[in-house]
């Protein structure tokens, strides 16, 4: 049972669980947004070459950029639902 | 340390094991779901002709190729994803120090 004052242990988990979701759904969707945009699907051989390795640095750092702008976005617009 | 470690280790022992387990299901449906949409993307990629029933040398190939290239681009984004993630976590907490600091 819920103290006043003192966190809910069950809604601590639940609020943990929903922030890996978030973080592991954020990943993966970087992960496949920086694949279409960085590598060649030639396939001519299993190694990244260095101009793709500086294109997913990029990538990703963008990538998280725009996650921070939507955010404040969305916050300023009255919180997610 | 990861934020979110440190978070729960403040949560009594039954909930921990909990959240571990929730964590280790995670792991589990990701890692399945990973396997399935590299097959679905090496297939997409690499395979177009069907003149036969079995893949062709260049085919092979190109599956051994794309499934490499797809785990090393993985990991190298899980590297910089969690030096973004921490950069972030601690941006936050200077700032939130800051505004205590101004009271």
């Amino acid at each position: 049972m819920a103290q006043p004052g003192q966190p809910d242990p069950a809604a601590a988990i639940e609020m943990a669980k929903q922030e890996m979701d978030y973080r592991v759904n954020l990943f993966n969707a970087m992960v496949s947004s920086c694949y279409e945009k960085c590598i060649d699907k030639r396939y001519k051989d299993g190694e990244l070459s260095v101009g793709e390795n500086s294109c997913i640095d990029r990538c990703s750092s963008k990538y998280w950029q725009v996650t921070g702008i939507v955010g404040q976005m969305l916050g300023a617009q009255g919180g997610m639902q | 340390m990861d934020p979110n470690l440190a978070a729960m280790q403040n949560l009594p022992q039954a909930q921990q094991q909990q959240l571990m387990q929730a964590i280790e299901q995670m792991q589990v449906r990701d890692s399945l779901r990973m396997y399935n949409s590299l097959v679905e993307r090496c297939f997409r990629d690499c395979v177009s002709e069907f003149r036969s029933k079995d893949l062709n040398a260049g085919e092979e190939k190109c599956v051994q190729s794309c499934a490499t290239k797809f785990m090393k681009h993985s990991a190298r984004v899980g590297i910089r994803f969690g030096e973004l993630s921490s950069e972030a976590e601690s941006q936050m907490q200077a700032m939130m120090q800051q505004q205590q600091g101004g009271k």
